[in-house]
């Protein structure tokens, strides 16, 4: 911290560097006259194209190219044109990256929905629309998403005014299906936004028959409290870094920080030590023990009921892991642990006792994932329960770009820590964790054994901590006190959160503040398939359903 | 056995008593039943699951207000007492209001039959087993209407499982208990209490008590089963099901309606308790004199109490269709084996 203030060597840009092995001439020769012309950003070239060949250009990279991610869609305002960026990536390699980028005039601000192309444009072209105020035609369901239906302007447009108060009306939600009276006559629940269930302020609009879900439509925005204009207007350098932990503020606050300090240590190409990066580490991986055990924990109040057995051995054992975050970082949820080019403080004194107390936890932990196993996984009524329901199938998962434990319990071996390595873990011996299921079982299953394989690299990670010498113990690079990006520079970069990929995108316009800052949250995306897993099944299922999917509205609605 | 109005009767030198006499001595018991019942069970049972629970999950639980939190029943008798009646503007009334009472009456009048020991039983009519479950059926007429008068889609699923459910598991519990009356040859509870309290085996010192768990725990473990489904409690809770529909028929109820609704859940656990106590673990039978009946009747019935609760802090929850399943394809089947072979058993025996 203290040594920060020389400027480092940071100047030279990263303008044209080809990245991966895509080969964009032959992508653009692909896409032939749909692209007007090309751009470099820093994870990948994007192509930009026209507004209505979207469908065209993006269908013809994936089904030709390969790029089957659609990872997140970003829009934004110019000063003379709107843009929306369409980040697309290969399940199979996510460093092959390609960004499509559509810009549309300002007096009309009309784009071709990629909706028919990737279903998850759905609703990332709803957020666009909402907050940005980017038309997308042919899209099946322009609503706003996560402002309320009578909200007046863009709150992220250039010309709307952030002063004027606003009142808004609400109407009773009605039946989509009440004149559909195929079977029998259909109810509409409001199942939340105060409900058990809903793992914080979600709503869904449920319509039954007797108990059969007919359809879901989950209504977000519940909790929405402007992440992304709140980072705009915070400096790169100490200013933004405490709003990651807030978004999927279920313990998995280190894991969020990292997602904005490797996007922005890449826009800044700050080097992190290698000391800091095993710190970061085995500081991320606690986070994720401790956000998958409160997953479990939930997941299983959803199917037993009260606040049972299962809830508070989750509880027990995540408190162990938040004592041990809290001895590293002085807080137990928002942690505000990393910063840029590296972490804020070393290990706490004495090394030998926090050494131990995490050499305590990783001994025990065992133990307490069998029982675990006992009282759970090998509980029959609990397979009756779980076994079979909410299945979401590998092709379905990747049309709505599901990520993280629900991708990987489909049967998607795509983990963002092995497959676009950061941080440690690429020296580390660990295994990511697939199961073919696609069911309620198979996604707490990969929880439980993602989080021995946190264990096992927190091991490592303490193993290396332990013998590292004592002069080269790094926790923070040279980073100099005001960072100011090459002018348009962009670049979008994820990591492995707790829920899945975890991404942001960034444009700087050359000041020390982001003059765009797109989150892509995997809750958001994970949800958007609550519908295909739930229609046919039972409410109860429904409810276990959202469970297993893990979501945490504050990373949602943002 | 004579019923307690009777024994205080004669006690007042009264061969025969009259009338009057009758109608005023069973006021009294019952309102010295009803009170103690209540107190003892219905009070000091949310505190007991608190506890009980909280044992379950490695927690404390409430330990401020006396010791081990004994005096948090007073105070939660008077929040709740004290919180405001909220009726919704879309309730079906009066059968909104009338709706809570059902369930604590019926679980109430179920315990008018029941041998609590120590000469405790304010009437012993001879269809005393059909009488107990004739009236504590009754409880779904509270649920039902409740449920539907609260005008709300929730109580209304609530409601429509809990009927669904009562139906299903009223049935094998029934058909359990008539293996049973085959045993002991007699509805009346005073005399399937008596038939059970003969030796079944002696290992020495110790004398295994001809009690009917003993002699058949398969029909035990049916009527264990078929009760945790009648008093909704896990893995059956599904009428209730908080995390799937808030809270069931019980959505809509505040204040003392919901005392009402709560009272009467843990009345029904006490008394299927009660029935399970009497039917299959000799009623109070222990050993000890006597008079030293109704603790071992509290005993048993506080042992089966706990047995829920263990039940609702492990156990799952399952399905609307999978407990519908369970009773109509499982429990029905098995229960009708049992009366089948119980009666073979008894027909060759005897």
């Amino acid at each position: 911290m203290s040594k920060t203030e020389e400027p480092a060597e940071d100047a030279e840009p990263e303008a044209t560097e080809p990245v991966g092995a895509v080969d964009y001439d032959a992508l653009e020769a692909l896409l032939g006259d749909a692209v007007v012309r090309r751009e470099s950003h820093l994870n990948a070239e994007a192509f930009v194209v026209r507004a209505d060949r979207v469908q065209d250009a993006l269908s013809t990279l994936k089904v030709e190219a390969g790029f089957d991610h659609l990872s997140n869609v970003s829009a934004q305002e110019y000063h003379d044109r709107f843009e929306s960026i369409y980040h697309l990536k290969k399940y199979d390699d996510p460093t092959q990256e390609v960004s499509v980028v559509v810009p549309t005039p300002r007096d009309d601000p009309v784009s071709q929905s990629a909706e028919p192309v990737f279903r998850t444009a759905d609703w990332h072209e709803r957020e666009a629309y909402d907050l940005v105020g980017i038309d997308y035609d042919e899209h099946p369901d322009l609503r706003r998403i996560l402002l309320p239906e009578t909200w007046q302007g863009h709150p992220l447009g250039r010309d709307y005014n952030q002063d004027k108060p606003q009142i808004v009306e609400f109407e009773e939600n009605v039946n989509p299906l009440a004149d559909d009276h195929r079977e029998s006559d259909t109810m509409l629940v409001n199942i939340g936004p105060h409900h058990p269930a809903t793992h914080g302020v979600l709503h869904l609009e449920t319509v039954l028959d007797g108990e059969t879900v007919l359809d879901v439509e989950p209504d977000i925005g519940y909790l929405h409290r402007c992440e992304e204009q709140m980072a705009q207007s915070g400096t790169y350098r100490h200013q933004i870094m405490p709003y990651p932990d807030r978004w999927d503020y279920g313990s998995a606050g280190i894991l969020n920080e990292w997602a904005y300090a490797r996007v922005a240590e890449d826009l800044n190409d700050i080097e992190v030590p290698e000391y800091a990066q095993v710190v970061r580490t085995m500081s991320a991986e606690l986070c994720r023990i401790a956000a998958h055990l409160l997953a479990l924990g939930t997941f299983c109040l959803d199917i037993y009921g009260d606040f049972t057995a299962i809830f508070m051995y989750a509880m027990r054992d995540r408190e162990v892991v938040q004592n041990i975050l809290e001895e590293l970082t002085g807080q137990r949820m928002m942690f505000n642990y990393l910063r840029l080019g590296g972490v804020v403080w070393d290990l706490p004194e004495s090394r030998e006792e926090f050494f131990e107390m995490v050499r305590e936890f990783l001994a025990e932990l065992p133990s307490r994932v069998d029982e675990y196993h006992d009282l759970i996984t090998e509980n029959e009524l609990f397979q009756l329960r779980t076994v079979g329901t909410g299945v979401l199938d590998a092709e379905t998962a990747k049309q709505y770009g599901v990520t993280g434990p629900v991708a990987r319990a489909s049967g998607i071996d795509y983990d963002l820590r092995r497959d676009d390595p950061y941080g440690y873990y690429e020296h580390l011996d660990w295994d990511v964790i697939t199961d073919d299921g696609g069911d309620n079982y198979s996604r707490l299953l990969v929880r439980m054994r993602e989080v021995e394989q946190s264990a096992r690299i927190i091991q490592q990670c303490v193993d290396l901590l332990e013998e590292w010498p004592e002069d080269e113990r790094e926790i923070q690079a040279n980073v100099p006190r005001t960072l100011n990006p090459e002018p348009d520079a962009e670049v979008y970069r994820a990591v492995e959160g707790a829920k899945g990929e975890l991404g942001i995108y960034i444009r700087s316009d050359g000041t020390d503040k982001p003059a765009r800052f797109k989150i892509r949250s995997p809750c958001f995306s994970n949800l958007q398939a609550l519908p295909e897993m739930a229609r046919g099944e039972y409410v109860p299922d429904l409810v276990a359903t959202l469970g297993s999917l893990d979501i945490i509205l504050g990373e949602v609605d943002r | 056995m004579a019923t307690t109005p009777v024994s205080i009767a004669e006690w007042l030198g009264y061969a025969t008593a009259p009338l009057w006499l009758q109608i005023v001595l069973a006021a009294v018991v019952s309102g010295v039943v009803v009170t103690v019942m209540l107190t003892t069970s219905a009070l000091a049972g949310p505190w007991a699951k608190r506890k009980i629970t909280a044992m379950f999950t490695d927690r404390i639980a409430i330990n401020r207000n006396g010791p081990a939190g004994i005096f948090t029943i007073a105070a939660d008798a008077v929040r709740l007492m004290s919180k405001e009646l909220i009726i919704p503007d879309g309730a079906d009334r009066p059968a909104f209001d009338i709706a809570p009472a059902v369930l604590p009456l019926s679980a109430l009048l179920g315990f008018a039959v029941i041998p609590m020991g120590s000469g405790l039983q304010l009437a012993d009519p001879e269809i005393g087993l059909v009488y107990v479950f004739a009236v504590s059926s009754i409880a779904s007429v509270g649920m039902v209407v409740g449920g539907y008068a609260s005008g709300n889609k929730y109580s209304l699923l609530g409601s429509m499982r809990s009927v669904a459910e009562s139906i299903a598991y009223e049935i094998p519990l029934v058909i359990t208990a008539a293996s049973v009356v085959l045993l002991a040859g007699t509805l009346r509870l005073s005399d399937i209490v008596a038939a059970q309290q003969g030796t079944l085996v002696s290992l020495g010192p110790i004398a295994i008590p001809a009690w009917y768990g003993f002699l058949n725990p398969f029909a035990l473990a049916l009527f264990l089963v078929a009760s945790l489904a009648e008093v909704g409690r896990n893995p059956f809770d599904i009428g209730e099901a908080p995390t799937e529909i808030v809270g069931g028929y019980i959505t809509e109820y505040s204040s003392i309606y919901f005392v009402l609704f709560f009272l009467g859940e843990f009345l029904h656990i006490f008394l299927s308790a009660a029935v399970l106590t009497t039917l299959f673990l000799g009623g109070p039978a222990g050993p000890g004199p006597a008079w030293l009946g109704i603790v071992w009747f509290g005993v048993k019935i506080w042992a089966v109490f706990l047995f829920t609760q263990w039940c609702r802090a492990a156990v799952p929850r399952v399905r609307i269709d999978q407990m519908l399943e369970i009773g109509w394809k499982g429990l029905l089947v098995l229960s009708f084996a049992n009366l089948v072979l119980t009666a073979i058993i008894v027909g060759v025996i005897a």
